[in-house]
């Protein structure tokens, strides 16, 4: 180690990987555009319905994982570290907004209908607004705790100790929650007027296309949230002192600025966002179990370094992108839906050949990184 | 500094891999030291015996291990299982003063958890045999295991046809098998049903995706048109991609060789998917209530398949009136293998009863080797879910599967 550390770097490999890679990706950018063409000029097998229903599969689920990239986003803007039980935040959000629907459900309101309605297929508005904010409050609260009992003690260890106490996090909260509500897969009730499944009809070539009213709330309370948070981080005090501490936390210090504080309202923040996006993964989806953060989680996390990690913008692009490239990217190069994972990353590892640092990523400084 | 930290991150990349791995690759647990009791008949049997003898002493519980899914998504299926062991142990009552105990474990239905468990149960002394695994991949994974040991498998629902092709000497299964499932259904399809063109899906696993590439290939020598031959990746939540691109086909129906988890998804995305005058037709890893509660109105009209339905004798009814006082729910609820799953451990413990001998000093010898060959060589067992003998490939059952459709919220037998 010590002698291959002091010798110099070998010029030639070095040039030889930095001529392959771009190389590389730009035969796999040949390949996809090739298998693009091939199905939508020669085979044309697929209606403008089918990429309709695609696309609003994939503005929908891209709504969720962008909402909980930022997620990461935000916390690794300010520790730079990956906060791998954000996954599990989505899931106890979920669980909250499951638990909340339950109890809506069992109260019955005095109706003259028979059987006699329940609260919340009264009230679904108000129902739905209550999950709402019950995922998003229990979920920012164990946000906050996750923060104080995980990672502050560990502030000034190296990089890499945090990161293990946040997959042990990660593991503590999905076992807690398998041991608390037991490991079957659970269905949300959702009120009638925005039962899965039902939505406006719109008919194009004559086919019907269903646009769900859970997919419609989903997508538009996402962007709502994400424009609401970036006005946040942009315009207000919290916001400035949260780009502040991101910047430099040491100076924050200097300039008045309670950095734990802040850090804790980071965490607070992207709790709330996890604890919407898992309501919204239930109402749309209609499952929850333990486990159910976990993948979105990760995809998650992709979508944030393609975006460029640490880039509220970016995250939100990169969430978008991935749920699109997931929906629409096997049909479109007609590939099996089993290799629709492989699909994304592979386009994400083109993206990342040619802006190493995601899309919309700045060049970090070494001290940074 | 750099190296440093590459070097750390590299062992802590390296530890992630074994824990993801769990115990995979570590050498099998040495064949157990007998401990021989002088001048007895049970040392010569011993020793005479492939494998040795299990050697259960005082105190100690004849192991019967189950390995089955009791997390996650298809939990249902090992939760069923466990319930129906221990019932089934509970009925074996004392034998030669030890009693019976049923062992179960969590594989998660995959390969990886099912070389764990059977590792797990290979090092123990007082595991003689296994009813399970339940899924066909962790199926594969334990079974080179169990050979090294001598531990026989029954298992009540591992359904892929190459299971008991491979010349295994302690894999054996209750269960129809694929072929035969997959063969019945496609005839169904393509006979009863009139179906000309149908889409086939599959999870992509060791079972799914074999009974779905059976059952597309017979379907295609009957003369039907298989519009679409694919897998998904199981454990999602939401289908519709994958649907919207085959409604495009417009298919009779969609066959689909998985579990309940993603059965379930699929059935509720078909509407938004544009395929709501499609059938869809699962298999026996889509039966049960769970699939009848999670799908509600859109699980009308869907088919499924069950191993052949338990005919009504007094020993049913018991086990019957005993799960449910037991459990609070009905066998067969929760999945179809309540049946199968009683019977294999029946059957591992009365071969364990007809073998075993008391040794000079107080233990429970059991020589290995019979136990397997005892398991192979069932001849008329009679369970509650039907008479079975076990051929010499280890299947101990060849006949086909009952077709359900669902009615009013219910299974309702077609065949």
């Amino acid at each position: 180690m010590r002698t291959a550390k002091k010798s110099p770097p070998k010029l030639t490999r070095r040039n030889y990987s930095k001529i392959f890679r771009p190389i590389f990706g730009l035969l796999v950018l040949g390949y996809i555009l090739w298998r693009l063409y091939l199905v939508l000029f020669v085979q044309q097998t697929y209606t403008a319905e089918i990429w309709v229903r695609l696309l609003i599969s994939g503005l929908i689920i891209g709504g969720v994982y962008a909402l909980i990239a930022i997620g990461y986003t935000l916390v690794y803007g300010i520790l730079f570290m990956i906060n791998f039980a954000h996954g599990e935040v989505v899931m106890i959000g979920a669980f909250a907004g499951y638990f909340l629907f339950e109890a809506t459900r069992s109260i019955n309101v005095a109706s003259a209908g028979n059987p006699p309605l329940s609260f919340s297929d009264a009230y679904p508005f108000i129902s739905v607004v209550l999950a709402f904010l019950i995922g998003m409050t229990i979920a920012a609260i164990s946000g906050f705790f996750l923060e104080k009992i995980a990672y502050r003690p560990l502030r000034k260890a190296p990089r890499l100790i945090p990161l293990i106490s946040a997959i042990g996090a990660s593991f503590f909260l999905q076992n807690a929650a398998q041991l608390l509500f037991s490991p079957q897969v659970r269905d949300y009730a959702n009120p009638q007027a925005i039962s899965r499944g039902a939505g406006w009809t719109l008919m194009i070539n004559d086919a019907r296309v269903i646009v769900t009213y859970t997919g419609v709330l989903t997508f538009a309370l996402s962007i709502i949230l994400m424009i609401g948070l970036y006005i946040m981080v942009q315009k207000t005090k919290l916001g400035k002192a949260m780009r502040a501490v991101a910047s430099d936390k040491n100076t924050a210090a200097l300039m008045g600025i309670d950095v734990d504080a802040i850090i804790s309202r980071t965490f607070i923040i992207s709790g709330a966002l996890a604890g919407a996006a898992g309501v919204m993964w239930g109402l749309h989806n209609g499952l929850v179990h333990f486990f159910v953060g976990f993948l979105p989680g990760i995809k998650a996390f992709t979508a944030a370094v393609l975006g460029g990690i640490g880039n509220i913008p970016g995250a939100m692009l990169g969430g978008m992108f991935l749920g699109l490239i997931e929906a629409l990217g096997p049909t479109a190069l007609g590939i099996s839906f089993q290799l629709k994972d492989v699909i994304a990353f592979v386009i994400m590892i083109i993206i990342l050949i040619f802006r190493p640092s995601g899309i919309l990523g700045e060049v970090l400084s070494e001290e940074k990184v | 500094m750099k190296f440093r930290r590459l070097f750390i991150l590299l062992i802590v990349f390296v530890m992630i891999l074994a824990a993801c791995t769990p115990a995979a690759e570590e050498p099998v647990v040495e064949e157990p030291v007998v401990e021989e009791p002088a001048g007895d008949d049970t040392s010569a049997i011993c020793d005479a015996d492939d494998f040795g003898c299990a050697v259960v002493a005082p105190g100690q519980t004849i192991k019967i291990g189950m390995s089955s899914p009791m997390t996650g998504g298809n939990a249902a299926f090992g939760i069923d299982a466990e319930q129906a062991g221990l019932i089934a142990v509970a009925d074996a009552g004392e034998f030669m003063g030890f009693q019976f105990e049923l062992v179960a474990e969590d594989d998660g239905g995959t390969p990886e958890g099912g070389a764990a468990v059977a590792n797990l149960f290979a090092a123990d002394q007082t595991v003689v045999g296994v009813a399970g695994h339940l899924f066909s991949g962790a199926s594969f994974a334990a079974m080179p295991i169990y050979e090294e040991v001598g531990i026989p498998m029954l298992s009540p629902s591992a359904t892929n046809p190459d299971l008991t092709r491979q010349g295994s000497r302690i894999m054996n299964r209750v269960p129809f098998t694929d072929e035969a499932q997959g063969e019945a259904a496609a005839a169904f399809m393509f006979n009863e049903l009139g179906f000309r063109r149908v889409a086939f899906l599959h999870d992509g696993q060791d079972y799914g995706k074999g009974l779905a590439e059976i059952a597309a290939a017979t379907f295609e020598s009957l003369g039907g048109e298989v519009v679409e031959l694919m897998g998904i990746t199981p454990g999602e939540a939401d289908y519709s991609p994958v649907l919207s691109t085959i409604a495009a086909q417009s298919p009779d129906a969609l066959y689909f060789g998985g579990y309940t988890q993603e059965g379930v998804v699929l059935v509720n995305n078909m509407g938004t998917a544009g395929m709501e005058d499609v059938i869809f037709f699962g298999c026996d890893g889509t039966f049960g209530a769970d699939f009848l509660a999670r799908t509600g109105a859109n699980g009308e009209g869907t088919f499924h398949a069950t191993p052949r339905v338990p005919p009504e004798t007094p020993e049913k009814d018991a086990f019957d009136a005993a799960y449910t006082e037991r459990w609070g729910q009905a066998p067969g609820e929760l999945s179809p293998f309540t049946w199968n799953s009683y019977d294999t451990t029946t059957m591992l413990i009365s071969v364990v009863k007809e073998i075993a001998m008391l040794g000079a000093d107080g233990s429970l010898y059991i020589p290995r080797g019979a136990m397997v060959d005892g398991v192979r060589g069932l001849t008329n067992y009679v369970g509650i879910s039907g008479t079975y003998t076990c051929f010499p490939d280890g299947d101990c059952n060849v006949e086909g599967p009952t077709f359900w459709i669902v009615e009013d919220g219910d299974f309702v037998a077609v065949n």
